[in-house]
């Protein structure tokens, strides 16, 4: 078939793909990040007959709502919570079962398993653990530990706090298996060779473990970021946003702002605010942590 | 040998506490409601298959049907971005730095974007198409969103460990560029599709914003947004809700055992980078 | 060759099971027969099996439709009505939704009067300009106070006339030992309970127009006697009225809790009759919230279910199938039991539908015909009372917020603004 492979010869081929590719993306991302910005400028809300052009007046709204600030601290705190527990407690984790045999990696498959579970399964199990008559509460009762049962979800406080353990659980696992793969890809000389220079197990892990895996703790903090930014589907089976919308971060707000109150121009508005931030914060910690490699 | 032993004790120790939610659920599913709110930790003795039959019983056939939305929704949105993403990234890598640098730096937002951004435009953009409420619309949307930029990076991140001569030998040879991509460079990336693949599945098929939204109601549920709605609020049937997300999660994670080196891998490539 | 093969025989397979996700979106119906969406909310009261009953026995008069039930997620319909709304796929019937958020944008259908005036007590019950969109079939009391008699006893209490006499129950109930008020508050509408019940019996007690009056510009929030009113939930908090973990207590374990004597008193709206068995029935008691100079006060709503989208398929059915749904004996009957539901069908009487019901609903209905002071239960009402769109949630969330932000004054100013906002256009 000649024509036929002339015809496939055309370096077009490959193109044809990646503006397949190029349209998709302009499409459903390019497009509506531009629309949302759009949207912004405007009342729009599907339940009113028309919408107008407000210019800034979305903007200024994001200034002075006090539920917004709520959500920005709320995920501000799970952020950093979550990041610092999940490195914290992975690099743990990651240096406990850093070893060979059987039993090691055995473990070390179980501890990715929450990562592996979608958000809402393991909501739900927390939830099934944490409600007021959950099975933790039976079960403290049972041990005769505590005579009432502990409100895990019932104050803001407690909430925001099992909120955070349970996103940290979920990240551990993920921080767990990114330090166990990068302490795995430390060269056995390089300790070798610090143990010659009579270094104890203290200095071994400052200066040969610690600078090693230092792109396993931009890959794991940068994801810590991503994801705590975008929080949704923990939210909304564990608290419902609840008690008293305090603990609600900012996208889940976002959602609620132009899917349950129908503010398709302020949600917008809320929307670049929360692009922003999150490029912004994702390009400065990849770049500082970047440069803290390059020095270790 | 008895400081190892009592590493390894110790070690089990803490696995098994930061395990035990996890432990908790999968022996509730084989435990009645009263076994469960009796001692939740205790193992499922006597051991009962009721809830997991209970749980594909329902005359709404929530697992089932969340079963196959589910696979339908993850291998085509996977079969569909395999191809497309590898041969752009192919493409991307041949270009010279600038517009290969140009066109990265493009796609790079969509690993920025929080898919809260995007969804209402996406709503709207399907509703104006037609697309709305239906798989083929939840399908283009996850093909052409962040997930298309997380599998562009993965390839062109790895492209660029293939030595050029590879190419250069094909060409000579007069294959095509769709000749070279599928028959020469495929192959040799595949590191880099299992990566793709297995990342790309695991998180379509946990999504939960998407479907949840643009699939609506009424033509069925994933299985994820399927075990969000159908738990009531006031749903304090343990048992029932026990046996649904076991079933909801067996996939996954017997995905995640098979696949669990090339996950590691992948990982271990991402850390790398 | 081979290998180019198999590239088009993958492509054939993809758009194949492309186009077949897009049939099996949509299911064949039978030729000349009508599926209609309606959209439903579970309760401890209102089961599953409830509303594919009652969605039976309204399809028994009305031919050729097929009914595709949806269930809220939450019991929050509203919210999600609004979230499917703005998807693109308002339901074409939705139960007990407030349709005040909806006929801006012209969403919904209305009645006929006709049908209103002939077939219901008080017709007008759910106008708003004029026009009702949920036919006006039972009303409720909302939200009344239920107390434990046995508890009461025990502590040597009697009900409460006035204000002051109420704080002294809660006073008096604390230092016992026993939480004095069940609260809900994990849900905002739950949790709104005791907050409704206080600014109907203060605020509206004293003047019924204060809603048309705020619309008008004539009142504000920020006036001294809703201060006063929103102060009130703000001392009961301080003075340990409610359980210290009230705020994660879903409205299912409230009731549980309450009817298992584990707490007092329990505002909540006259559905909760429903929960009392009967053979519990002689330890519970009913009162209104009471004021400060025990006057009586009545917090009224007409409450009905199904509201009709003018988007439907077919409006024609989809109002027959409302109204049938409505005017079913059978339904109504299953609501007066477990719901509590109070009837307002001009043609059949309570003894009519044959509804086992307990002294706590006759003694609660009886303040329904009498003649009281009735006044609408803010944030509650379907008529023209109704607070403007996503004004009612706020009030609602209002009440949790008090749990943490004792500044009173801020947040009723912020109320106001977000009135202003929402009713502004």
């Amino acid at each position: 078939m000649p024509s036929a492979r002339r015809a496939a010869r055309r370096p077009l081929g490959l193109a044809a793909f990646a503006w397949v590719a190029i349209a998709l993306y302009l499409a459903f991302l390019i497009y509506p990040v531009l629309q949302s910005l759009l949207m912004s400028f405007t009342d729009r809300n599907p339940l009113r007959a028309n919408s107008n052009f407000v210019g800034l007046e979305n903007y200024r709204e994001l200034v002075v709502d006090e539920r917004l600030r709520t959500t920005l601290v709320f995920t501000i705190t799970v952020v950093v919570v979550v990041t610092l527990v999940a490195n914290a407690f992975g690099l743990g984790f990651a240096l406990l079962l850093n070893r060979q045999s059987l039993n090691y990696r055995i473990m070390r498959t179980l501890v990715f398993i929450p990562q592996v579970l979608s958000g809402v399964i393991v909501a739900f199990i927390w939830r099934s653990i944490l409600t007021e008559n959950g099975l933790l509460n039976a079960a403290l009762q049972q041990m005769g530990l505590v005579t009432e049962p502990i409100t895990w979800l019932g104050s803001t406080q407690m909430a925001t706090i099992s909120l955070c353990a349970v996103v940290s659980w979920i990240t551990i696992a993920f921080a767990t298996v990114v330090y166990s793969a990068a302490l795995r890809s430390v060269p056995p000389s390089l300790y070798e060779a610090a143990t010659v220079d009579g270094a104890g197990p203290l200095r071994r892990f400052r200066h040969v473990t610690f600078p090693m895996i230092a792109p396993g703790t931009t890959i794991t903090v940068v994801l810590c970021l991503i994801t705590t930014f975008k929080l949704y589907d923990v939210i909304a089976v564990l608290t419902g946003g609840g008690p008293a919308n305090s603990t609600q971060s900012t996208a889940y707000y976002l959602i609620q702002v132009a899917f349950t109150n129908n503010l398709f121009g302020y949600s917008s508005a809320i929307a670049m605010l929360l692009l922003v931030l999150t490029a912004g914060m994702a390009y400065v910690i990849t770049h500082l942590l970047r440069k803290r490699e390059g020095r270790l | 040998m008895r400081t190892r032993r009592i590493h390894v004790g110790a070690a089990w120790l803490i696995t098994a506490a930061y395990i035990l939610p996890i432990y908790v659920a999968l022996v509730s599913t084989f435990k009645s409601q009263d076994q469960i709110l009796a001692n939740p930790a205790a193992p499922p003795a006597p051991f009962t298959f009721d809830n997991l039959a209970n749980a594909l019983a329902r005359p709404d056939r929530l697992v089932q049907g969340g079963l196959v939305n589910s696979i339908l929704v993850t291998t085509l949105t996977v079969a569909l971005l395999v191809p497309l993403a590898s041969a752009a990234s192919l493409y991307i890598s041949q270009r010279t730095p600038r517009v290969k640098g140009a066109l990265l730096a493009f796609f790079a937002l969509g690993l920025m974007v929080p898919p809260q951004v995007v969804l209402l435009p996406i709503v709207n953009l399907l509703q104006t198409v037609g697309l709305d409420r239906t798989y083929p619309g939840l399908i283009l949307s996850n093909v052409g969103g962040g997930y298309l930029s997380f599998a562009i990076f993965v390839y062109v991140g790895f492209l660029r460990t293939v030595p050029a001569e590879i190419i250069e030998a094909a060409r000579v040879d007069g294959a095509s560029d769709l000749r070279i991509w599928w028959q020469v460079i495929m192959p040799v990336i595949r590191p880099a599709t299992a990566t793709v693949s297995i990342f790309l599945g695991l998180w379509v098929w946990n999504d939960f914003l998407n479907p949840l939204f643009i699939l609506g109601p009424l033509q069925g549920q994933t299985i994820t947004t399927g075990v969000y709605l159908s738990v009531g609020t006031y749903s304090t049937d343990y048992g029932q809700l026990f046996g649904i997300m076991f079933l909801a999660a067996i996939i996954p994670v017997i995905g995640y055992l098979i696949s669990q080196r090339e996950f590691i891998h992948g990982l271990m490539s991402g850390a790398a980078k | 060759m081979k290998l180019l093969r198999r590239k088009i025989t993958a492509a054939v397979a993809v758009a194949a099971a492309l186009t077949l996700t897009a049939c099996s979106t949509s299911e064949p119906t039978p030729a000349g027969s009508t599926e209609l969406s309606f959209l439903t909310f579970e309760t401890p009261a209102l089961t599953a099996k409830f509303w594919d009953d009652s969605i039976t026995d309204a399809l028994k008069t009305v031919p050729n439709v097929k009914i595709k039930k949806i269930t809220a997620p939450t019991t929050d319909r509203n919210a999600y009505a609004k979230q499917l709304q703005a998807t693109g796929q308002l339901p074409d019937i939705l139960a007990s939704i407030n349709p005040k958020d909806f006929i801006d944008a012209n969403l919904l259908t209305a009645f006929e009067q006709d049908w209103l005036k002939a077939n219901f007590l008080l017709p007008e019950a759910n106008n708003i300009k004029g026009k009702t969109y949920i036919p006006p079939t039972n009303s409720q009391i909302l939200p009344m106070v239920f107390y434990n008699k046995d508890i009461f006893a025990k502590n040597n209490l009697t009900v409460p006339k006035n204000w002051a006499e109420f704080m002294s129950v809660v006073t008096k109930l604390k230092a016992a030992g026993v939480t004095p008020i069940e609260l809900a508050g994990a849900e905002p509408w739950s949790a709104s309970m005791p907050l409704v019940g206080l600014v109907s019996a203060n605020v509206l007690g004293k003047n019924k127009n204060w809603i048309q009056d705020r619309y008008a510009g004539k009142t504000k929030f920020t006036d001294a006697d809703m201060a006063a009113a929103v102060q009130k939930q703000r001392d009961l908090i301080a003075a340990g009225a409610f359980a210290s973990g009230a705020l994660g207590v879903n409205y299912a374990d409230a009731n549980k809790q309450f009817l298992e004597g584990k707490s007092a008193m329990y505002p909540m709206g006259s559905w909760f009759i429903g929960q009392i068995k009967p053979d519990q029935a002689k330890s519970f008691g009913t009162f209104m919230l009471p004021t400060d100079d025990g006057s009586l006060v009545v917090p009224f709503n007409v409450g009905g279910t199904t509201a009709v989208s003018s988007k439907a398929p077919d409006v024609a059915k989809a109002v027959a199938f409302a109204k049938s749904w409505s005017l079913s004996p059978n339904n109504l009957k299953v609501l007066i039991e477990t719901d509590g539901a109070f009837p307002m069908l001009k043609n059949v009487k309570l003894q009519d539908f044959g509804a086992t019901v307990t002294p706590v609903f006759t003694d609660a209905y009886a303040l329904v015909g009498q003649e009281n002071t009735k006044v609408s239960s803010i944030g509650w009402v379907n008529n023209d009372d109704a607070l403007p769109p996503g004004v009612s949630d706020l009030f609602y969330a209002l009440s949790q917020q008090l749990f943490t932000n004792g500044d009173v004054a801020a947040q009723l100013s912020a109320l106001d603004k977000a009135w202003d906002k929402a009713a502004g256009k």
